[in-house]
C-alpha cells in the first residue's frame, strides 16, 4: 500500500488543508483537534472539489438546545463550494444525511512528517 | 475511431446544449447601452456599493435572512463571454443559452419606461459583447412584461439575428401572470420569429403572488415556491387563456423547475377541465395534451434515492423528447452535466436530453468537429 508524504505536521493548520495527488486522485489532509484526517477531494454529490471549500460550523436545533438554533461543530464542518453540502471533518459523514460520506484515507505522523496511506476505501484514522 | 457502444456515454461523447447559463450584467456594463435619462441612473448605481444580485433600483430582492459564516451560496458570476466559454469548456458544454443575473428581477419595476429601457439595453449588450455562433453562446431576447409592445419590437429586431434563439419571459415578481391577454403581442412576435419562449424565475420576496413570502422563515421553503410554484401558476394561466391554442406554432419552455411537477399539473388541470370546461374555453383538448407539447429544463434535476424513478417521472408526461438539459451555471444550485448524463437512461435518451432535442428546438447549427 503506497504511503505518500504530505508535509511536516506543524505546517498543516486548522482550516487550511494540505493537498497531495496520487495519479488522478487528489487528497486533502486536514488538522482536526490534535490529529489529522485525509479525504479525497471529490464530493459524493456531484463530484465537486469539496476539500477546497471553507471549514466552518453549522446550525442545529434539537431537544438538547431546547429547540432553539445553536451554532455547533465550529471549525469541524467542511462545506462543498459547489452546492454547500456539509461534512463532519471528524467522521467524513455528510451532516444530516443518510449514508453519504467522503472517501477517507489513513494518516500517519512519522518523525513530525504527515503521510497518507493510499489503498482501498478506509475509515479515517486519527493520529496525534 | 468509433466509440465502444458497451461503454457508458461520457461527457465528450455527446453534444451538450445548456439551456440556462447566466451572464452577469452590472449596472455600469449596461450604462453605455441604455437611453437617457436612465443612463444617469445606471452610472450612479455603478459607482455605489453592490451586493450579489442585490442592488436596490436594479436587482431588488428583500433579503430577510440572517447571515452565517461561509454560507454565501456560491456567489459566482461570469463577467465576460470569454470567461463563460472557458468555464463551459471545463464542464464539457458545447452551447450555452444566456440569461441575465440581476435582471432576472426586471418584472418588479413599476416604472414601465425604465423597465423597457433596461430590457433594450440588456439585449443590445448581449448582441454587442456576448453572443456568437463561433463560441456557441446564444441569446434569449429579454421580453419586458411591463411593455409588451416594446418587447414585441425587441423580439422582431433580435429574432432576425441568428445569434438569438429564444425569448426570455421573466417570472419573478410578475403581475399579471403570463396567461394574461396583455402579453399577446409578445407571443405573436415570438411565434412569428420562430423563437421558443422560456419562462425563468428567481428567488425573491415581493408583494405579487407567489412571491409574497415575507412571513416564511426558511429559504428552503421560499426557493421552490419562487420557482416551481411560480412556473405552475403561470402554466395554468397560459393554458386557460389558450396561449398554446391561439399560438399553435409557439414553443413553450420552462426553466429551473426540474420535471417532477409536470405530471401533477397535467392530471390536476385535466380534473378541473373535466368538471369545469368553461374555465378553459379556448382549449380544444384536455390540458395535459398541451402540457405534453411543452419543454422542461432539467435543472435542478431531481436526485431521487432510486434514480430510475426519474425516468418513470419523465415517461408520465411522455417527456423523452421534451426534457432538455440546463446547468444554471454559475449559480449556487447548478447541475454538472455529468449528473444528468449518469442517470439510468438509455443512450438515445441521454443524447436527446443533453443536446439533440434542444438543437432542434432552437434550430442550432450542426456542430462541426474541430480539425
Amino acid at each position: 500500500m503506497p504511503r505518500i508524504r504530505v508535509r511536516p505536521a506543524d505546517e498543516i493548520q486548522p482550516g487550511q488543508p494540505a493537498f497531495v495527488s496520487h495519479g488522478d486522485i487528489e487528497i486533502a489532509v486536514f488538522r482536526v483537534d490534535d490529529g489529522f484526517r485525509a479525504y479525497r477531494n471529490r464530493c459524493p454529490h456531484q463530484q465537486g472539489p469539496v476539500c477546497t471549500g471553507p471549514v466552518s460550523g453549522t446550525l442545529v436545533a434539537t431537544a438538547d438546545t431546547d429547540w432553539r438554533l445553536a451554532w455547533v461543530l465550529d471549525g469541524r464542518v467542511l462545506i462543498c463550494p459547489w452546492h454547500s453540502m456539509e461534512f463532519d471533518l471528524d467522521s467524513g459523514r455528510r451532516i444530516r444525511a443518510r449514508t453519504e460520506r467522503l472517501r477517507a484515507f489513513p494518516v500517519e505522523v512519522d518523525n513530525g512528517e504527515v503521510f497518507v496511506q493510499i489503498g482501498p476505501r478506509a475509515a479515517p484514522a486519527a493520529t496525534g | 475511431m468509433t466509440r465502444d457502444s458497451r461503454k457508458p456515454l461520457g461527457l465528450d461523447d455527446v453534444f451538450i446544449v445548456d439551456c440556462d447559463v447566466h451572464a452577469n450584467e452590472p449596472p455600469e456594463a449596461l450604462a453605455p447601452y441604455i437611453d437617457m435619462p436612465w443612463r444617469r441612473s445606471l452610472e450612479l448605481l455603478g459607482r455605489g456599493p453592490q451586493r450579489y444580485l442585490d442592488i436596490p433600483g436594479y436587482a431588488p430582492i428583500l433579503n430577510i435572512d440572517p447571515p452565517f459564516p461561509d454560507r454565501g451560496l456560491g456567489n459566482r458570476t461570469v463577467a465576460t463571454a470569454r470567461q463563460m466559454r472557458d468555464e463551459l469548456d471545463e464542464l464539457s458544454i458545447d452551447v450555452g443559452i444566456l440569461f441575465p443575473d440581476n435582471l432576472l428581477k426586471i418584472a418588479v419595476f413599476p416604472h414601465v419606461d425604465y423597465a423597457a429601457a433596461l430590457g433594450r439595453a440588456y439585449n443590445a449588450w448581449l448582441a454587442d459583447a456576448w453572443v456568437s455562433r463561433e463560441t456557441g453562446l446564444y441569446g434569449a431576447v429579454l421580453a419586458v412584461p411591463q411593455d409588451p409592445k416594446d418587447a414585441a419590437d425587441q423580439i422582431r429586431t433580435y429574432g432576425a439575428d441568428d445569434r438569438f434563439v429564444a425569448v426570455y419571459l421573466p417570472v419573478a415578481g410578475l403581475r399579471p401572470l403570463w396567461g394574461d391577454r396583455m402579453y399577446d403581442p409578445i407571443y405573436e412576435a415570438a411565434e412569428e420569429m420562430g423563437l421558443p419562449v422560456m419562462l425563468h424565475s428567481v428567488g425573491i420576496i415581493h408583494p405579487h403572488f407567489p412571491f409574497n413570502l415575507e412571513h416564511v422563515e426558511s429559504r428552503i421553503v421560499r426557493h421552490p415556491i419562487n420557482h416551481e410554484f411560480a412556473l405552475m401558476a403561470n402554466l395554468f394561466t397560459m393554458l386557460t387563456s389558450g396561449v398554446p391554442v391561439r399560438y399553435p406554432d409557439l414553443e413553450i419552455v420552462f426553466t429551473e423547475g426540474g420535471v417532477s411537477w409536470v405530471p401533477f399539473c397535467m392530471w390536476r388541470m385535466d380534473k378541473e377541465y373535466a368538471e369545469i370546461p368553461t374555465g378553459a374555453p379556448f382549449l380544444e383538448r384536455p390540458p395535459s395534451d398541451y402540457i405534453k407539447e411543452m419543454y422542461f429544463c432539467t435543472q435542478p434535476i431531481e436526485e431521487p434515492e432510486r434514480s430510475r424513478d426519474l425516468l418513470t417521472m419523465i415517461d408520465l408526461f411522455d417527456g423523452r423528447d421534451k426534457v432538455i438539459f440546463a446547468s444554471d451555471w454559475p449559480h449556487h444550485d447548478f447541475d454538472h452535466p455529468r449528473t444528468v448524463l449518469n442517470m439510468p437512461f438509455d443512450a438515445e435518451l441521454k443524447r436527446n436530453i443533453m443536446g439533440e432535442t434542444a438543437r432542434h428546438l432552437f434550430k442550432l447549427p450542426v456542430p462541426v468537429p474541430v480539425a
